[in-house]
């Protein structure tokens, strides 16, 4: 890199010279890059340059950034990357997505596709299971029915008792 | 390795912990090379500037990631928006420590002088010089910087800093010398 600088006379006349302040505008972040990257149409790039003019610190970022981006990057430290990456878990994850457990055997994705097909498996043969050992729906119709015809005979029976003895 | 410009940000911002290790891993980089430059001038230590760069990251994914949902790829790119990002958290982190901790007689001397109110200076008048010549004659003067240095801010060819600030310097030499003093 040249290190070509301004002659005594040019320094000097600049010293004798007070630029007036102007009070830089806001300038956003996205400008500011979009600047730096030379995207600007020239008016409004003029707009931000005015800024940079006015503002010591503006100035200062500039130059630096277009340091930094100029040069090849160095890794950073593992241990950034590690602390960094600690600050979104998995848990962010499961939040945002979090279903019920009919949501995910019903859900319309592809994804487990097999584990929620063996699941829906599994829960229907134990529910016919369970039917069937309990007699399946005839007979357990044909218990309720029984029930209650033997519920009506003893009332019968007890009306029968009771007219019986005159009561 | 990921690259800044393969990152999906629409995963990235849906609060995804792979796109956001993908992120960190190709950001590392870049806001360390930031955090590391922009610090350099205030004496922190290692640590600080580690506690200085994951405060960028911090910043990136706080409340669900508003501030990386303020960018905007149609209007610059991701790695330059992200090194005025971590700038501006690095000055902030500096200023914060530079509060709590630095003793009046660590502060260097220039940042408490007080300009000299007596000289007499002559005013350059608005609209004498454009932004751009003016911009390139605070970089030159006060920023003291070399015209490549200038050139690579400004994207432009050395020649074409040689020639505005030339052209500034003239117009500034014609106006005062007309001008009765």
């Amino acid at each position: 890199m040249s290190t070509e600088r301004p002659t005594q006379s040019d320094r000097e006349l600049w010293r004798s010279l007070a630029v007036d302040r102007v009070a830089p505008g806001q300038v956003s972040d996205l400008d500011f890059a979009a600047w730096l990257e030379g995207r600007l149409s020239e008016t409004a790039a003029a707009r931000i340059e005015a800024a940079v003019a006015a503002d010591p610190e503006m100035r200062r970022a500039a130059l630096e950034l277009a340091e930094v981006l100029g040069q090849p990057l160095p890794a950073a430290p593992a241990r950034l990357e590690v602390r960094a990456r600690a600050l979104v878990g998995f848990e962010v994850e499961r939040r945002s997505g979090r279903v019920g457990f009919f949501d995910w055997l019903f859900a319309k994705d592809q994804r487990f596709a097999m584990q929620r097909l063996a699941t829906l498996t599994a829960a229907v043969i134990i529910a016919i299971s369970g039917f069937m050992l309990g007699g399946g729906l005839g007979e357990s119709m044909a218990q309720e029915r029984y029930a209650s015809v033997s519920q009506t005979d003893t009332s019968n029976e007890l009306t029968e008792f009771l007219v019986s003895d005159g009561i | 390795m990921t690259e800044l410009n393969q990152i999906d940000l629409r995963t990235l911002l849906t609060g995804n912990k792979r796109a956001w290790d993908s992120f960190v891993t190709a950001a590392a980089p870049l806001i360390n090379a930031v955090v590391r430059r922009t610090l350099s001038s205030y004496r922190l230590s290692e640590e600080d500037v580690m506690d200085a760069a994951q405060d960028v990251f911090v910043r990136l994914c706080a409340n669900d990631y508003r501030l990386l949902k303020t960018y905007d790829p149609a209007r610059a790119g991701l790695s330059t928006w992200l090194a005025v990002v971590s700038r501006s958290a690095a000055v902030d982190h500096a200023r914060r420590r530079r509060q709590a901790n630095v003793p009046l007689d660590d502060v260097p001397e220039a940042s408490l002088a007080v300009e000299d109110r007596h000289v007499e200076k002559l005013k350059i008048p608005q609209g004498l010089l454009t932004e751009r010549q003016m911009l390139i004659l605070k970089c030159l003067y006060d920023e003291e910087k070399d015209v490549s240095e200038v050139a690579q801010l400004l994207k432009i060819d050395a020649q074409t800093v040689r020639s505005t600030h030339h052209k500034a310097l003239l117009r500034l030499r014609i106006h005062f010398q007309k001008e009765p003093q």
